[in-house]
């Protein structure tokens, strides 16, 4: 098995008596496609949080391609080519949907003193952008202010600029929620496609069919910790992933 | 040691007066984290209220009453045309809203009431008591007592009352708050009432203390307790409480004993920025 | 020209350019500033005491008058940016009453009798007065926009506008927020500084109470009314509060009741500000706007 792309070791974050996670050790390879799932509140946007540097770990380690993350901003992991899509999506409102995907684009200058005074109206800038914006199909509406979109485009819109900063990781939180049905497939084909042009992916998701469908392995969150990892088959097979959900209320699948 | 006791008790006055405008500030600010430098001008208002209605009926009883309703009202006007309109905007939206209402309510008390000094003259019905040599004049004991009095009804309110819950309740968490059948908007309206009605409070017992009422009264506490509510933490009661005690026995004590060539007002920003340096949350708020 | 036009046409230029840099640091990067009054006092003063006490002329102080200012600018930035939007209007707000205090108590500063004296402006030996003066203020101004507008089409600036709109998926872009708010908080001092410095060669003479807090909210004022975030918004918004009061002059007693009126009427329901989006101006006169983003 070649080295992993991302591995956490013994990772805990501490909400002062909360342990929203404890001791979790994940290894993303690359190429793959990893579920992160779990019923709510069992850690899953936490774990996001502390891989994208959002928030610091209280214990454990983080490993991007060998080197030590945590405790880095999250603009640093970043520009690492670490992108992530968030659950409640955050779009640039008074920007047009080009420009929100401009701003990602942006991210090899913005460290530079010298580079930030550069123009973004370039035309060969919106090209790129446009490009991007093909492959979540959204070029129709380049020019629209992002705040007047519905929320099918919203979370195309997060993931175009996820895609731009993601060279390497691409994090999606939820990308699935509160889609439609040909949203879905178009979605699920969107992100095999990613996969092949060679960007590792972890995902969190609620549809359990889709993500049983679309990743190549699973880990199973509950409480924080890790109770379960495998291949599809053997996730849905395993009685204690079972009960995890089906013995609590409120479980959502299938949305 | 009798001039150093006598001042301190003047810095507790003083900073009990700090407490009764402050705690507006603290309330509003909990339940709908807009920064109310407005509630200067209700107290303004309070103070001139107070005048009118003494001088209509003579009572003082009546003033704090009628002083009191008539700022209960002013603030909900102003909760429900201005602020709660702008609370989808970014937050300097409500804040200029709020500025500007602060001076056209200034300005309107200069218009009807005249930009001189009125005074105030009135006995407060308190006690003058004499302790081991120091006398602590009645204007003094009524401050002390009716500040006493105001705290201990909010904190009979926040602890032990139903509605204390639902205020509490929707300064943690609007959504959830509504969730569970609180009506969000009227808990803020009640806020702004009990708020704006201790301003009223607040601003005859200065009226009282100096003996002056003018239109721009309201200028000075319009920023120091903006100050002071960062230093107690945003929103937090108590928080706000004591860092007006604190601050107003600093600056009587200060002015009196050293020779510090700034700016009382000055000196509640110093604080507050050496305060926010130390713990980025204020004394007793939360992250 | 009549003089009296002159001078009220003067002082809305240098007010404009104050309050563009306002609008760098508000409008673009979204984050409130309630002390700006502050770092025009400390562009006026640099200015006035060197070109007073270490004699030099206007033109050789003006290059260490605006880094003054700039870096002043970043040593409170700095602290105030770190913290959440409403202390940072609080901190700003004491920034204005502190930076007054020492102007008006530090004796090096001139104490309560301000600075006087203030020598004149001197181009290629011609003294600047008059319409010259207002016609080197718009010179400046124009510059002032030039960067403005520059500023908008940076990738700098593209980052202060996501700012504005998402700190947190900003960040996730690779943009370092207090690294862009300083950038905007520091190009905004600096503008405000050189407006300081035009200030107190124009007026020849100024005090602390020049710069206090009531100045601030009125340039606040000025980016709201013509529109926070807009290229042209500062410089509408300083012509209207520069003019407002002029016109409502007749109405004597009630001018200020007026003009917080409309302040508040302004800010009520159209908090865009006239050139703002979906403003009922902009949809009137169907305004095209050069750059800026509203």
């Amino acid at each position: 098995m070649n080295r992993p792309l991302l591995e956490t070791m013994d990772l805990s974050k501490h909400f002062g008596g909360l342990k929203a996670l404890h001791k979790v050790s994940i290894s993303i390879y690359p190429g793959e496609i990893l579920g992160l799932l779990g019923p709510n509140g069992a850690g899953k946007t936490v774990c996001f949080n502390l891989i994208s540097g959002t928030y610091r770990p209280t214990g454990g380690t983080i490993r991007f391609e060998g080197a030590r993350t945590d405790g880095l901003s999250p603009q640093r992991i970043a520009a690492g080519g670490i992108g992530r899509t968030f659950q409640i999506v955050k779009p640039f409102g008074s920007l047009s949907v080009l420009e929100n995907v401009l701003v990602a684009r942006g991210i090899s200058r913005y460290g530079s003193f010298l580079r930030m005074w550069r123009g973004w109206k370039a035309p060969s800038e919106r090209e790129k952008a446009m490009r991007v914006l093909e492959r979540v199909g959204l070029t129709d509406l380049a020019n629209r202010k992002a705040r007047l979109l519905p929320l099918g485009n919203l979370r195309r819109l997060e993931i175009a600029r996820a895609l731009i900063v993601g060279k390497k990781l691409l994090l999606l939180d939820e990308s699935f929620s509160g889609l439609r049905h040909e949203e879905i497939d178009n979605l699920e084909s969107l992100i095999r496609n990613i996969r092949e042009s060679g960007v590792t992916i972890l995902l969190i998701e609620h549809n359990m069919r889709v993500a049983m469908g679309l990743c190549d392995r699973i880990v199973i969150l509950d409480h924080g910790q890790i109770i379960a990892e495998g291949d599809p088959a053997s996730i849905q097979e395993n009685e204690k992933v079972i009960e995890a959900y089906l013995g609590r209320k409120g479980t959502e699948h299938a949305s | 040691m009798q001039l150093f006791i006598e001042q301190f008790l003047n810095g507790i006055a003083m900073g009990s007066i700090y407490a009764l405008v402050t705690l507006g500030l603290a309330l509003v600010y909990g339940v709908m984290r807009i920064l109310h430098v407005a509630h200067a001008a209700v107290y303004t208002v309070g103070a001139y209220m107070g005048l009118l209605v003494l001088h209509l009926t003579g009572s003082l009883f009546l003033a704090f009453v009628g002083s009191m309703a008539f700022c209960a009202l002013l603030g909900v006007v102003i909760e429900r045309f201005i602020y709660f309109p702008l609370l989808k905007y970014p937050p300097y939206v409500p804040l200029i809203g709020s500025i500007a209402a602060m001076l056209a309510i200034e300005e309107l008390c200069r218009l009807f009431a005249g930009p001189y000094i009125l005074t105030f003259p009135v006995k407060l019905p308190f006690p003058s008591i004499r302790v081991g040599g120091i006398t602590i004049s009645e204007t003094l004991m009524a401050v002390y007592c009716i500040t006493a009095g105001v705290l201990l009804f909010l904190w009979y309110l926040t602890t032990k009352t139903e509605l204390g819950l639902a205020m509490r309740a929707t300064s943690q968490d609007i959504p959830v708050a509504d969730a569970m059948g609180i009506n969000s908007h009227a808990i803020m309206s009640i806020t702004f009432i009990i708020g704006s009605a201790i301003a009223a409070i607040a601003g005859i017992l200065v009226g009282i203390y100096y003996n002056e009422v003018y239109p721009t009264m309201g200028a000075v506490p319009a920023y120091k307790t903006l100050a002071l509510i960062v230093v107690g933490g945003m929103g937090s009661v108590p928080g706000a409480v004591i860092a007006s005690l604190l601050l107003g026995v600093a600056e009587t004590l200060l002015i009196g004993y050293a020779n510090i060539p700034l700016p009382r007002d000055a000196l509640a920003f110093i604080a507050m920025i050496a305060v926010l340096m130390w713990r980025s949350e204020g004394l007793l708020g939360s992250k | 020209m009549s003089s009296y036009l002159i001078t009220v046409a003067t002082l809305i230029a240098i007010y404009a350019i104050v309050v563009c840099g306002l609008n760098v640091i508000v409008g673009f990067a979204g984050q409130i500033s309630l002390g700006h009054a502050a770092f025009f006092g400390i562009g006026a003063y640099a200015s006035a005491i060197l070109t007073t006490k270490a004699a030099l002329s206007f033109w050789t102080a003006l290059p260490l008058v605006i880094l003054v200012s700039a870096f002043i600018g970043l040593l409170l930035g700095l602290p105030s940016l770190r913290v959440r939007d409403d202390f940072l209007a609080i901190t700003t707000i004491g920034i204005n009453f502190i930076v007054e205090a020492v102007f008006l108590y530090i004796p090096f500063f001139g104490g309560a009798l301000g600075i006087g004296g203030i020598p004149r402006v001197f181009l290629f030996g011609t003294r600047m007065r008059g319409t010259g003066f207002f016609v080197l203020c718009m010179v400046f101004l124009a510059l002032v926009i030039l960067v403005s507008w520059w500023f908008t089409r940076c990738w700098g600036g593209l980052a202060c506008f996501a700012l504005r709109e998402d700190e947190e998926a900003a960040a996730s872009m690779g943009i370092s927020p207090m690294r862009f708010k300083l950038l905007a908080f520091v190009l905004g001092t600096a503008m405000a500084g050189l407006g300081g410095a035009l200030y107190a060669h124009y007026m020849r003479f100024i005090s602390a109470t020049d710069f206090s807090f009531p100045l601030s909210i009125s340039f606040l004022g000025m980016i709201v009314l013509g529109g926070m975030g807009t290229l042209w918004g500062p410089v509408l918004g300083a012509v209207l509060l520069g003019v407002l009061p002029e016109l409502f002059r007749p109405l004597v007693d009630y001018r200020i009741l007026f003009y917080t009126l409309i302040l508040l009427l302004m800010i009520r329901f159209q908090p865009g500000g006239l050139l703002g989006e979906g403003s009922v101006a902009r949809r009137v006169f169907s305004l095209r706007l050069l750059g800026g983003k509203s």
